[in-house]
């Protein structure tokens, strides 16, 4: 019986163990006469029973109990009383032979099975089970098999009629109105037939509008007044009377009542708002329990919200209903990591689109997460509509659920692309609640939606614009020029919304998302100087390492962009700092929340990897991971291998870059030298020859068909890149020759130089002088005639070997040293402690002083 | 044009401690082709860094050890690994012996690179050599500094201090210690005579007058700085090696320090508690084997930093050899230019 309400509320369920408690001892009403005549049979109880009640009471004990034991997968249990249940039946066979076979028997015997088959279905579930259930499980099952066999086309008929009452909620509800009152009728006419007082007349139309259980008590209470006896009698009749209207719905509908009496109206009720929230009260109540059909829940909503439409109950109750829609459409996964499902995800994005509809057409609704429950206002009156929940954070978890749904996507699938066109659809839902918001919202909420709408534009390249900056509109068709004036440019947009946020933001994580993303969409579009301003400005990379991991991702995105914004500037130096960070850990793709990588594994648990799942930014999203490190090697190799050139002999030169010094070294390593296949191996290439100086190779390495296709072309600008490149390129060969082949030549002409790099005579100049102020080379400009005239300063290879060796020796003698006082340590007794500590001491100072020396001589 | 080589032991100083046998003194006037022939050996197999290594043959006479003939190893390669060398070698000598030329045993060569040839190998081959045969020695060859334009030869052998050391095979810091030696007394060089027949010199005395070519341009070549940066190179090299094992040695040292404080307290303590046992009338604790609680480090083993001691001091003895003549040509170089 306690199934018979499973899906409903639990003062419903209440109500039926109120029921049950009744059922057993129910006498047929129908039986009047056999009631009668048995009356002096069980006379100490005084309680009057037929032959039929007696069986159908042990049929519907056994029931309960197998109904109990399948609730808690008691296998065994099951099996027992099923058995039992049989022979029960076999017993009562002749009535059964005269009655027909109780519905409620093949009720169980249907649930029963079905309940089987969807354990044995369970492989997950029977694996857990031990193995008495297991072994129980399928004998029960073969049982029931075999036993259903006999009952086929009763079985038949109740399934018809279940899956029927689930197609059509509405009508079964109807249904049930209209049987419920049915019966009633019969009921009555029955019962003024055959008793004597029909005091019991109210009580019946009470039972329709389902508050059988207390007035049922009250009524008993009020005939108790009367004699017992008549009282035992009475409480007999209604008894019956309820388990007959039960039986009668059984028969018509037995599933419909299961799921839609909870939230019937009784036919006659008045339809009005409180009556509604109780009913929403109701299935919310239900909301989040174990065994809650949640599927079942949203089609509850939207019966409601049609019934509320239907009977013009207002906005206020629609929109509430509407906001409990949409969160049971989130609550439908159960765990987080879950993504919605497709169909959810449009029912989803329709009924926000709705609300926001209602909300933008009626201006007088207040909605707030802060109103209270009580002090709502949902009834249609000359006071605004006073309505709890909060849209805002409605849209930010369906933007976190699109979030989602895109993670959960093969990024290379037509699935994706499909997803990906609802982008639109959110940004058009975020775009509606921010102009709501503007009007009606507080200034914190504005900021929430405002960064939504950064989040949703700080990635994209905004092409318009980017055109019109060229001058190019004039070429494109007219349509597209009107489409064009009406977008306002995406940088004006990112800039009110993000001065907006500084200005008005009170917590620092939003403050904190815009900035970066701002920088983002600065340095996206090649507004070098505001990004890197805006970076400086904010502090952020100092107390960066204390932000949640999001933020991080988002700040190490905003650092890659910067560097590739600085790349494309030309400025070489601050694209590799801007770059080496991320780059020089080797987990660029981790840092950037672009995918997880395979050797952290075993590091973590199941649990961390969810969690860092959920961080990964979607597909649409990613930066290039090639592109980032093409345009890392490269400036690193415009950097580096001048420097290297400068110095060779340095014994205590650093490296610029580890990365590009590894690429090198595995350069180096390989046997056999092919022609260059990889990203990795054009830049190496091309390192090697601007080593000497030869600027033609490096140019023709670096920038070719491949490394157009794969890296260059990805540039908005990409000619002005690679113009930019070749320059580079140029100037940076040239240094490298001068540092490489100096001590070769007494003197160069400059015309020579300019020739052989193709630049300019100016740069040419420019380049030499600088290196000469920088003390990098030893060298004059001979103005007259043009030339550059070495100086021999430079230490010699030999000079520069003795130099090495004479700091070996240094170490050397520093290491014999600490042997030696070592030794005089061991022989130091207690007593000379002190003494030996000062005469280490000394020594140090000595050392030290020697080294100092040493120093001084170099 | 033949030489003949002969090699003059010291007087004194060849006295082998083992058999007490004393090998006085020296020569024979036997003609030989030794010296070229080790020349010709390392002009055709070797290259580079590659050292080429060979047999010596000869015989003691008196107090000299004359050195009459010699012949190579084959170059080893890595598919005959089955090679056997010293069938080889007893099958050489046999042939030789058959066209009764000199077959004992008398040592081995080994060209080298820019001096360095003071190592491990050289030091376990040796010795096993003088081992078997009291008056081995060892021929140095120096092809780069013959290519300068003066032949170096050289023959060393173990000092018998050393000797004594190899036999025992015992390296610790306390064993080297206790022979009290020094990278000085590792090795003994043995003065180098070489011999040709009268005929031989007559000969060449007619070819020098013939000659043409007789300008000796290579000994007055003012570019130094290539042999200097190369010895440079390998001395750097040595440091740094030296550099290593001292600190090794440091570490171990102190290890063993910090041991011995551990083990002098804990015998403290032992005696302490037997003490107050033996005033409560109890016995003493059983006595532990110490040994076993605190193993001691394994000591560095020193030969190889004696090794290379040794080597650096070749090679500056090399470089202060060729920086004194270059110096000199340097000079002389600049008189010239000022006299002009």
């Amino acid at each position: 019986m306690s199934r018979f309400f499973a899906t409903g509320s639990d003062s419903e369920s209440e109500e039926s163990s109120s029921a049950d408690e009744i059922t057993p001892k129910a006498p047929g009403a129908t039986f009047k006469q056999s009631l009668l005549l048995s009356d002096d049979e069980e006379d100490t109880k005084r309680v009057v029973r037929s032959a039929k009640d007696k069986r159908f009471e042990e049929l519907t004990n056994l029931i309960k109990t197998i109904r109990n034991a399948m609730k808690i997968r008691d296998m065994s249990k099951c099996l027992e009383e099923f058995e039992q249940l049989c022979r029960a039946f076999l017993k009562s066979k002749n009535i059964v032979d005269k009655e027909g076979v109780p519905p409620f028997y093949i009720r169980l015997l249907a649930d029963l099975e079905d309940y089987l088959n969807q354990l044995w279905e369970d492989k997950e579930g029977k694996k857990k089970m031990n193995k008495n259930n297991a072994k129980a499980l399928s004998t029960l099952r073969q049982k029931i098999r075999k036993y259903n066999r006999d009952f086929e086309s009763e079985i038949a008929a109740y399934k018809e009629v279940k899956s029927k009452t689930k197609s059509s909620c509405l009508f079964s509800m109807h249904c049930m109105n209209l049987w419920g009152g049915v019966n009633l009728g019969l009921i009555r006419s029955d019962e003024s037939s055959s008793s004597d007082e029909d005091d019991d007349d109210d009580d019946d139309e009470d039972w329709g509008s389902d508050q059988s259980g207390s007035s049922g008590e009250t009524s008993d209470k009020e005939e108790g007044k009367t004699s017992s006896m008549s009282m035992l009698f009475l409480k007999n009749l209604f008894n019956t009377l309820f388990v007959f209207l039960i039986l009668s719905l059984f028969v018509f509908s037995p599933i419909a009542t299961i799921q839609e009496k909870p939230k019937m109206f009784a036919k006659g009720t008045e339809i009005n708002t409180a009556v509604v929230v109780k009913k929403l009260n109701e299935i919310l109540q239900a909301r989040g329990k174990k065994g809650t059909d949640r599927a079942a829940q949203i089609e509850l909503f939207h019966a409601l919200a049609a019934i509320a439409a239907e009977n013009n109950l207002g906005q206020g109750i629609l929109v509430k209903i509407k906001f409990n829609i949409i969160a049971s459409l989130y609550d439908y996964n159960p765990n987080l990591a879950a993504f919605m499902k497709p169909d959810m995800w449009k029912k989803c994005l329709d009924c926000i689109d709705e609300l926001l509809d209602i909300l933008f057409e009626h201006n007088n609704i207040f909605i707030g997460e802060n109103i209270a429950e009580d002090s709502e206002n949902l009834a249609v009156s000359d006071q605004p509509f006073r309505v709890r929940g909060c849209i805002l954070t409605l849209v930010e978890r369906m933007d976190e659920e699109f979030t989602k749904i895109m993670q959960n996507t093969d990024p290379h699938s037509q699935e994706y692309v499909d997803n990906l066109k609802d982008e639109g659809r959110v940004c058009g839902i975020v775009d509606r609640l921010l102009t709501y918001m503007e009007n009606k919202g507080s200034t914190e909420e504005i900021c929430r939606v405002y960064l939504r709408r950064i989040m949703h534009t700080y990635y994209k390249f905004d092409y318009k614009a980017h055109r019109r900056s060229l001058g190019l509109q004039g070429e494109t068709k007219s349509e597209q020029d009107q489409e064009e004036s009406e977008g306002e440019d995406s940088a004006v947009i990112m800039d009110r919304l993000c001065k907006f946020i500084y200005a008005k933001d009170r917590t620092d994580r939003i403050r904190t998302c815009a900035i970066l993303c701002h920088i983002y969409h600065h340095a996206l579009h090649s507004r070098w100087y505001q990004a890197r301003d805006l970076m400086l400005m904010s502090h952020l990379q100092d107390n960066i390492q204390h932000a949640d991991p999001p933020v991080q991702i988002l700040y190490n995105r905003t650092m890659v962009q910067l560097g590739i914004c600085a790349f494309r500037q030309g400025m070489i130096k601050d694209a590799h700092n801007a770059l080496l960070d991320i780059q020089s850990s080797g987990r660029a793709k981790e840092l950037l929340g672009q995918g997880l990588l395979m050797r952290n594994m075993q590091e973590r648990n199941a649990e961390q990897e969810k969690i860092e799942k959920r961080r990964q930014v979607p597909f649409h999203m990613h930066i290039n991971l090639e592109l980032l490190e093409c345009v890392y090697l490269v400036s690193a190799m415009l950097l580096e291998i001048p420097y290297m050139a400068a110095h060779e002999f340095d014994a205590r030169r650093r490296m610029i870059s580890k990365q590009f010094h590894h690429q090198l070294r595995v350069g180096e390593r390989q046997p056999l030298l092919g022609p260059p296949e990889s990203m990795r191996e054009h830049v190496v290439a091309a390192s090697k020859a601007m080593k000497m100086g030869d600027w033609r190779t490096c140019h023709s390495f670096i920038i070719n068909e491949k490394m157009n296709s794969k890296v260059w072309d990805l540039f908005p600008e990409a000619q002005r890149v690679r113009e930019m490149l070749v320059r580079k390129i140029q100037e940076e060969s040239l240094r490298t020759y001068l540092f490489t082949y100096s001590s070769v030549y007494d003197s160069i002409s400059m015309a020579t130089l300019s020739e052989m790099f193709e630049l300019e005579m100016p740069t040419v100049h420019s380049i030499i002088s600088k290196m000469i102020i920088n003390e990098e080379l030893m060298a004059s400009l001979d103005q007259p005639t043009q030339t550059v005239v070495m100086h021999r300063t430079e230490p010699t290879s030999l000079q520069n070997m003795a130099l090495q060796l004479a700091e070996k020796l240094g170490n050397l003698v520093e290491n014999n040293e600490r042997v030696f006082d070592l030794k005089q340590g061991v022989y130091g007794g207690y007593f000379n402690r002190d003494q030996k500590s000062y005469q280490q001491k000394q020594s140090g100072y000595q050392r030290g002083g020697y080294r100092n020396q040493n120093q001084g001589n170099y | 044009m033949i030489f003949q080589l002969v090699i003059v032991f010291p007087e004194g100083k060849c006295v082998i401690a083992t058999g007490g046998l004393t090998i006085s003194s020296i020569s024979t006037s036997k003609v030989t082709q030794v010296v070229l022939k080790i020349i010709k050996h390392y002009q055709e197999e070797g290259q580079g860094s590659e050292v080429v290594q060979g047999v010596l043959l000869g015989l003691v006479v008196d107090d000299r050890l004359e050195i009459t003939n010699c012949f190579p190893f084959p170059q080893h390669t890595e598919d005959d690994a089955d090679f056997d060398e010293v069938q080889y070698q007893m099958e050489m000598m046999r042939s030789l012996r058959h066209v009764n030329i000199d077959h004992l045993h008398v040592g081995w060569y080994q060209s080298t690179y820019y001096g360095s040839f003071v190592s491990r190998a050289l030091l376990d081959s040796q010795f096993s050599y003088q081992h078997a045969i009291e008056e081995s020695v060892v021929l140095i060859y120096d092809p780069i500094k013959t290519a300068q334009g003066s032949l170096s030869l050289k023959a060393y052998r173990l000092t018998p201090k050393l000797m004594e050391i190899c036999k025992e095979k015992d390296f610790t810091p306390e064993g080297l210690k206790k022979a009290n030696i020094g990278f000085e007394q590792m090795f003994e060089e043995v003065p180098i005579v070489i011999k040709n027949s009268h005929l031989i010199n007559v000969l060449m005395w007619e070819l020098e007058d013939k000659s043409t070519v007789a300008d000796k341009h290579e000994l007055l070549n003012l570019s130094s700085s290539n042999h200097l940066e190369k010895s440079l190179q390998l001395l750097m090299d040595r440091v740094d090696d030296m550099s290593q094992d001292i600190v090794k040695y440091n570490t171990y040292s102190r290890n063993l320090s910090k041991q011995q404080q551990q083990k002098h307290q804990y015998l403290q303590r032992r005696q302490q508690e037997n003490a107050q046992r033996q005033s409560r009338g109890e016995p003493p604790l059983p006595e532990e084997d110490i040994s076993k609680l605190f193993k001691p480090p394994q000591p560095p083993p020193r030969m190889d930093t004696l090794l290379i001691a040794g080597q650096i001091n070749n090679y500056c003895q090399n470089v202060k050899e060729f920086t004194s003549q270059n110096l000199g040509k340097l000079f002389m170089a600049e008189a010239l230019q000022g006299h002009n």
